[in-house]
């Protein structure tokens, strides 16, 4: 025997309202959690007005403070089992806001610091003829930034290609020498960027072989974001289904072919980010660049020919002189390469979003 | 009528009215087959012959080596770490196991559908039926026309011929195992190989893909493994029962026709299998 259905035989359907049970709250649960809120901010509120402990202490006293009287509405509401639950949450709740909170007064620093140096010619203009007093008014980092921008162009050119072709080694064709060649690649992402420059300056630039130039940085900037690629790279290589492999060899594609059409397609917006956090390991280095590229005051669009200035470079300089305008030169520096940072991910991404939706 | 008289009035009906053991060459045949991973046999001595255009079906419990021995007929299995096999399959009379023999030419030939779907994440529909002629190097003009006709030949066509621009991931996985079988079929395999294909699918979907093996295997050989016996008697003109003992190696058991196995098996095993009262 079954029961099929017979929409007659049901209540009307129509006095049905829609509820959220699970958001259900009693009032218990309520006075719990403002008593929990309200009793540590009161207490920390008063040690700060009225008492002599430092500032700094009372924070330090807050975040436990918060976890027992959490601890005690979980107890309060749920028993001895929501204590842990109330405690991981507070904890986890802080460690973000403290995260969150430094993030954001790095970002404050940075941009209301920085905004005072911007200016249409501090954007537009180079160095030449400008000493570390001359007025916030006069010169620029342009051609800070183009260097930076050429720099970090032919480190990614050099970088990227091998860097992915080190990954396409690591798990696609998966050659006898894969883990010698992951050791050497993780010993590579220990190395000091000071090393890196360094290395491009004793065997290249003093035997001679090339100038100090944008190619010199490119070069060394390149030492140093290898392995970050490589291995972020070999990392979503390696998430690529091996059911996809198996399939485009099933339809008589050759091994290139499948690694080219298949697996790095479908691992493009992980590539991508490899390229990224590549760039991202080296735009703000500064050693490497002042043993390879140097500085120049002036504009140079040549990458082979003449020493070149970089952000990090005319920061480093700027902000150890003893003028506050160089000082806030400097800041107007950092905060252009923080913007270009972001530009330039936001390109990525965008250049490596899936098309087909 | 005794019983004697009446087995030989079934022969000889048989033998009228049915069709003969062997129909046509033989296209694909693993002889001797053994195989290995590292030190584990898993295959021992299969002996198994595939007549041009006709329908063929694995059947035997899990892990009785016939997923392993369907990957050995299209040289998949030797991608496999540790894999290792003997003996020889010979297609069109020749070891694809030989020395000048290439597994590209080996795979375009011998195309194969899997259990799980798994269709290019990084292409379109349309992208996914033309990917094998992509893949694999193939000029072909009409690249419109492969589209429509193997997608109709997989069931699928009437449901997306509306969004072949669209990604392959939004289909639910039964569009997605009709689109892989539409791209195996595109590059025009002489030979299908097919894993458990039906597996995740839903009645009405298998039975259009069970209609389109059928229809498939006027111009084409299938090898299909499956776990559904009643697919196995509606598809396949051939059936073969795989079956490995405990920590022994799987070996065929029992092959013939289908109506042969099914109806009057010959091995107790067989019979006990087909009836379900194991595995």
């Amino acid at each position: 025997m079954t029961t099929t259905f017979d929409p007659a035989s049901l209540p009307s359907l129509e006095q049905q309202t829609k509820t959220r049970p699970w958001r259900q709250r009693t009032t218990k649960f309520d006075v719990s959690v403002a008593i929990a809120v309200a009793v540590p901010m009161m207490i920390v509120i008063g040690m700060f007005l009225f008492s002599d402990i430092p500032g700094a202490l009372v924070l330090v006293i807050y975040l436990p403070l918060q976890m027992f009287a959490s601890g005690c509405a979980a107890v309060a509401t749920k028993g001895k089992r929501g204590i842990l639950d109330s405690v991981i949450i507070v904890n986890a709740v802080g460690a973000s806001i403290f995260t969150f909170v430094i993030i954001f007064s790095v970002l404050w620093s940075l941009v209301s610091k920085g905004l005072k140096a911007l200016s249409i010619p501090f954007l537009t203009q180079n160095s030449t003829y400008i000493s570390p007093s001359t007025p916030l008014e006069y010169g620029g980092m342009a051609h800070a930034a183009l260097g930076t921008l050429i720099v970090v162009a032919i480190s990614a050119l050099i970088a990227v290609p091998i860097g992915i072709a080190t990954a396409i080694y690591i798990t696609e064709v998966r050659g006898k020498a894969v883990p010698y060649v992951r050791f050497f690649v993780q010993s590579m992402s220990g190395v000091p960027s000071v090393v890196a420059g360094l290395f491009i300056l004793t065997t290249l630039i003093l035997t001679g072989a090339i100038n100090t130039s944008a190619f010199a940085g490119g070069l060394a900037y390149a030492v140093l974001m290898l392995p970050t690629v490589a291995r972020t790279a070999e990392e979503v290589l390696r998430l690529v289904p091996d059911d996809l492999r198996t399939g485009a060899l099933a339809l008589g594609s050759t091994r290139a072919r499948t690694v080219l059409q298949v697996v790095l397609p479908a691992a493009k917006t992980g590539i991508v980010t490899a390229i990224i956090l590549g760039i991202a390991r080296v735009i703000g280095e500064t050693a490497p660049l002042l043993m390879t590229s140097g500085k120049n005051d002036a504009t140079v669009a040549n990458p082979f020919s003449d020493p070149i200035s970089t952000l990090p470079v005319s920061i480093f300089e700027n902000v150890a002189q003893p003028y506050p305008d160089a000082v806030t030169r400097a800041w107007g520096a950092a905060l252009i390469l923080m913007v270009l940072v972001a530009i330039l991910f936001t390109v990525a991404r965008l250049l490596g979003r899936n098309k087909i939706k | 009528m005794s019983t004697a008289e009446f087995e030989q009035s079934v022969v000889a009906l048989e033998q009228e009215f049915s069709v003969p053991a062997q129909q046509g060459p033989v296209e694909l045949e693993a002889r001797d087959l053994s195989v290995w991973f590292n030190s584990r046999k898993v295959l021992e001595g299969v002996n198994l012959a595939f007549p041009k255009n006709t329908v063929t079906a694995l059947i035997g419990p899990s892990g009785c080596g016939k997923s392993t021995f369907i990957r050995t007929l299209n040289r998949l299995h030797e991608l496999l770490p540790g894999a290792a096999l003997a003996g020889e399959v010979l297609y069109e009379g020749e070891d694809i196991y030989g020395p000048t023999k290439d597994p590209v030419h080996i795979r375009l030939s011998i195309g194969m559908v899997f259990q799980k779907p798994n269709p290019f994440p990084s292409m379109t529909i349309r992208g996914n039926v033309l990917s094998g002629l992509k893949l694999s190097g193939m000029k072909r003009s009409n690249h419109d026309e492969i589209v429509e006709q193997t997608l109709i030949s997989a069931g699928l066509w009437n449901e997306v011929k509306d969004r072949l621009g669209h990604a392959a991931g939004e289909l639910s996985g039964g569009q997605q195992q009709r689109l892989v079988i539409a791209r195996a079929l595109a590059v025009q395999p002489h030979v299908l190989l097919m894993d458990e294909p039906c597996s995740a699918l839903d009645p009405a979907s298998t039975l259009k893909i069970e209609e389109t093996i059928r229809e498939l295997s006027k111009d084409i050989t299938i090898v299909i493994v499956t776990h559904n016996m009643q697919q196995a008697v509606r598809v396949a003109d051939y059936t073969a029962f795989f079956l490995a003992a405990e920590n022994e190696p799987g070996r065929v058991i029992e092959q013939g026709r289908t109506t042969e196995i099914f109806g009057n098996p010959q091995d107790q095993r067989t019979l006990d299998y087909v009836n379900g009262r194991f595995g």
